[in-house]
């Protein structure tokens, strides 16, 4: 039954002129200027330096550290929202998480204000913090000098050193996964810390105690010491807004101030009794996630579904409005806005202008398989659209089987007027995906998106998402030059498989370009698996483990394989270059003949010059991914399949499998810039194309596009996809509904998600020359939303590029010619 | 008050401003030319005159050695007890071990902004092995060196 009152599920009478707190909230959020803060590093050092009892289990201090900094955590209101609690102490602030990568940004203490990409405002104050006390603390400690040295400088470590291999983000976090809330405001804090010490007790009476019960004493131990953090944090934030509220004169903030203190007094301790108080204790909730775990991809799940019951409580109790609803939506938008990613001038080439990714899931359907459509979804949906802001990652499911066609509609006007979002999810392909990965029905239906695009049963699978970003190109080049690279000179890296030159088939390219790609994945699996290990010994993650299924009923932490379902994440880049340069070298060398290996290798190595008819013949006559030619359709289906076969093989350290994906963020931007021209013509530094789009300019036509995209088997890509589309323009009514049409044939093909680019090559090009004209112009990257103004120039070009489509015939629009 | 007494006796804020002008040329010029050796230089003094820059190095005891690809330069950098010693040998237990093309490619990667560092490592014209951390404690120090020639 639809669970839809509402009689305009547009909420066209609610825009940012009748909605005063949201349009003020906004304009202070676009005005705010990063600043690093120091705030976490701090209390997390000194305890460790000053109050940390080395005897203590693992868990039990990071529990304790954990605990000391919310304990000790500013109580700060640095704006008019009216939800307590920021992740940093500053506006919009950047936590430094030395157990992982703030030491990164070292040698920038004194620059990083200043620099020209995207800079991060920080005291000279706090620079010296950072300089002579806390970093110098952590030199040896962090989790990627712990695991060097534990293992003795492995190959995979010098290989992910390198960067141009893959990234093992497993250094740098514990992330990329949904918590599920709803236990916190169901029934909260104070009731799973109750658990934790009857199970705490209960394991106590256990004689002799074995190691395992020790163990699970521990975990619970861990979980009630660090909740309790949790609760001194509220309460702080409690007394600081009533005491603010004294210094105001304003009567509206005076009452919201004394209203949050009210709220965070009985929440998250308690369970939630209003709308108000479950919208402010899962925002708590959620910074304390980031006070144990780094701000990257921790994604609140799905909103409408978990907030609904409590607004549809106050609404039939005559307790809210629409418009009230709105205000609080908004005010959670805003604060899951309120950080950034500390990111040092090195990272800005590979990862600039990203956000923290907290991806919000909406629509699709319920645990019985119904449509979970309500008055929620749309309320959000609306304040996405007026809000428009990079963060959160907002994402529709559609589930063309049970949701409406104006639901599916609703959505496709909403990504018209911002341009960028929510993204699509397909809820058929999508649960089909999750259940052959082992998950009961019923949790793969309430499925949320991790981050980018990845898929967790919320709260109830830890899947890492982000563990390994393998650049597919490096086994390629691998493959050419019989394991080396051009970028790393004679060194060889891969095994030998073989001159190509002397290959007589495409079916030996084939097998050696296997053998380099296997034997680069086993590397970088073996390096996440060694992080995994070192977290489990320096930072497992009590705090965040209270939040799923599977951790309390266990009395085994997270990142020990708590969770009820286990997976790590191995995401590609350069995909769609990949399958072309396979299809190029089937069709020049072995079928056409239309040049020897030998001759092809001397036109790469030349970057294609003097060799420009064989460059037109690679460009234009080459099979291409996104086209129905049989090689390409054939090369991109086996390279899936091999992929996911290989990686599925692979048991992580928690005990769970390997799962492949395909988005990129920007990394095929800041990867392409570094690899060498490529069999299918791209030339060197060129950008890859993004996450599983095709090139740029391959796929004239939208429905051969999309056919050959859906066609791929999505059962092979557990961990998610990103298909990057732009259209040129939508209009007006028919304009929507063709666009709701485009996806939903889509889907029914079997793709499993698509973003979009609603702007054309003019509009970009003028956001590139002319910033200042666009400065809250949002674009999908590969999975996640930026303002185009922080891209770097690179990664502005890629998506200028990228192949816009006229939504009413299908075809691709020619490039208008690019400086 | 002792070391007060020997920057005076020897003439090291003289020295100090002959080893600032000569960062600064090395900076400037084209194959930035003994980089390693001037900045390193710069380095020791400014330990020995600059209170606040010493505290870097307080308590710091390290082991870094950089060296060039064909093995004509090599210079150790030893942190012990608040001082830096320098020597043209290799030594062995290191922190950190650098090993660059030429001292150009060295200062781009050490020295922040330089928007090329990534290509320095991915052209292989920097490599090293060991602690990142040292390396990046290191640029640090390095930086501000710079920041104190370049705002004179």
């Amino acid at each position: 039954m639809s669970q839809v009152m509402l009689k305009d599920i547009g909420l066209k009478e609610y825009t940012l002129d009748n909605l005063d707190i949201l349009r003020e909230l906004r304009d202070v959020h676009f005005k705010s200027r990063s600043e690093i803060c120091v705030e976490r590093a701090k209390y997390v050092t000194e305890y460790l330096r000053e109050k940390d009892n080395p005897q203590d289990a693992p868990v039990i201090r990071r529990a304790k550290t954990v605990n000391y900094f919310l304990s000790n955590k500013s109580a700060v209101f640095p704006d008019n929202n009216l939800i307590a609690g920021t992740t940093t102490s500053k506006a919009m602030g950047a936590p430094l998480y030395p157990e992982f990568f703030a030491l990164t940004i070292w040698p920038e203490l004194e620059t990083i204000s200043t620099r020209k990409s995207n800079p991060q405002l920080l005291s000279k104050e706090e620079a010296d913090l950072l300089n002579f006390e806390i970093y110098p603390f952590w030199m040896e400690r962090n989790v990627l000098e712990v695991t060097r040295k534990r293992y003795n400088n492995p190959q995979c470590m010098k290989l992910f050193e390198q960067l141009i291999f893959f990234v093992a983000s497993k250094a740098g976090c514990i992330s990329h996964t949904v918590p599920c809330y709803s236990v916190v405001l169901d029934k909260g804090l104070n009731y799973i810390i109750q658990e934790a010490a009857d199970k705490e007790s209960e394991i106590s009476k256990n004689t002799p105690l074995s190691d395992e019960d020790q163990e699970k004493l521990n975990f619970y131990k861990a979980v009630q010491t660090v909740l309790k953090g949790i609760i001194d944090y509220a309460n702080n934030l409690s007394r600081a807004a009533i005491e603010l509220s004294k210094t105001v004169s304003d009567p509206v903030r005076k009452k919201s101030l004394e209203k949050m203190a009210e709220v965070c007094g009985r929440v998250p301790a308690n369970p939630a009794s209003t709308f108000h108080e479950a919208v402010n204790s899962l925002w708590i909730s959620h910074i304390s996630i980031h006070a144990e775990n780094i701000n990257m991809a921790m994604s609140p799940g799905r909103l409408d579904q978990i907030l609904y019951k409590y607004y549809r409580k106050d609404m039939d109790e005559g307790r809210l409005t629409i418009k009230e609803a709105m205000e609080l939506v908004g005010c959670l938008w805003l604060k899951l806005a309120d950080n950034v990613n500390m990111v040092p001038e090195t990272a800005e080439e590979l990862f600039g202008g990203a956000g923290t990714a907290p991806a919000v899931t909406l629509g699709g359907v319920d645990a019985n398989g119904e449509d979970a459509v309500n008055d929620l979804t749309y309320i959000m949906l609306r304040v996405t659209e007026l809000l428009k802001t990079r963060d959160p990652s907002m994402n529709a499911r559609y589930n063309y089987e049970k949701n409406s066609k104006e639901y599916r509609d609703r959505v496709c006007e909403v990504i018209a007027n911002t341009k960028a979002v929510p993204a699509f999810h397909n809820d058929i392909t999508d649960i089909k995906t999750l259940e052959n990965q082992g998950t009961l029905t019923e949790h793969a239906r309430d499925y949320a998106i991790i981050g980018c695009v990845e898929l967790a049963s919320s709260g109830r699978s830890y899947d890492a998402s982000s563990s390994v970003m393998l650049n597919l190109v490096a086994p390629l080049e691998l493959t050419l030059y019989n394991g080396k690279r051009p970028a790393t000179g004679d060194e060889q890296i891969g095994p030998n498989t073989g001159d190509p030159s002397r290959f007589k088939s495409f079916e030996e390219f084939w097998e050696a370009f296997k053998g380099q790609l296997k034997w680069l994945i086993g590397e970088a699996v073996q390096l996440n698996e060694y992080f995994g290990k070192i977290h489990q010994e320096v930072v497992p993650t009590p705090l965040l483990s209270a939040y799923f299924e599977g951790p309390m009923e266990k009395g085994k932490d997270l990142i020990f394989g708590g969770a009820l379902y286990n997976s790590s994440g191995a995401t590609h880049i350069g995909f769609a270059d990949t399958v072309d340069s396979l299809n190029a070298i089937e069709k020049a060398v072995f079928i056409d003949k239309k040049c020897t290996f030998t001759e092809l290798l001397a036109a790469l190595k030349a970057n294609f010059q003097g060799y420009e008819s064989l460059h037109q013949y690679l460009v234009n006559k080459a099979p291409k991914y996104g086209t129905e030619d049989p090689v390409a359709i054939k090369n991109s289906q086996n390279l899936i399949c091999f992929l996911y076969e290989l990686y599925q093989s692979r048991v992580n350290y928690r005990g769970g499998k390997y799962r492949p994906a395909y988005w990129s963020m920007t990394n095929h931007s800041g990867q392409g810039g570094l690899a060498n021209a490529l069999p299918n013509g791209r030339k060197a530094g060129e950008p890859f194309a993004s996450g599983i789009t095709p090139v740029s300019g391959a796929a004239k036509e939208l429905t051969a596009c999309l056919k050959t995209i859906g066609g791929l088997d999505s059962l092979c890509i557990p961990g998610g996809e990103a298909l990057n589309l732009k259209f040129t323009t939508v209009e007006n009514e028919s304009d929507i509904e063709k666009f709701g049409q485009i996806i939903e044939s889509y889907f029914r093909l079997g793709g499993m998600q698509v973003q979009f680019n609603i702007m054309s090559y003019e509009t970009l090009i003028d956001a590139k020359n002319h910033p200042e004209k666009y400065p809250g112009l949002m674009v999908r990257v590969s999975g996640y939303s930026a303002y185009f103004k922080d891209l770097n120039d690179k990664m502005k070009d890629e998506l200028i590029k990228r192949t816009e489509y006229n939504l009413r015939t299908g075809a691709a629009v020619p490039f208008p010619g690019f400086k | 008050m002792l070391n007060e007494i020997l920057n005076i006796i020897l003439f090291r804020k003289f020295r100090t401003n002959s080893a600032k002008n000569n960062f600064m040329k090395c900076l400037q010029s084209e194959l930035a030319e003994d980089f390693l050796d001037v900045l390193l230089k710069l380095m020791s003094l400014i330990f020995c005159v600059d209170k606040h820059f010493r505290r870097n190095i307080e308590n710091f005891n390290a082991r870094y050695l950089f060296m060039n690809k064909d093995g004509s330069i090599t210079v150790a950098a030893v942190f012990n007890n608040g001082k830096l010693k320098v020597s043209e040998q290799k030594i062995d237990n290191t922190d950190v071990t650098v090993i660059f093309k030429d001292e150009r490619a060295l200062m781009n990667f050490i020295l922040s902004p330089k928007p090329d560092i990534l290509h320095a490592m991915l052209n292989q014209e920097v490599t090293f092995e060991g602690n990142l951390n040292y390396l990046s404690k290191f640029a640090f120090m390095a930086t501000h060196l710079q920041l104190m020639v370049t705002k004179q």
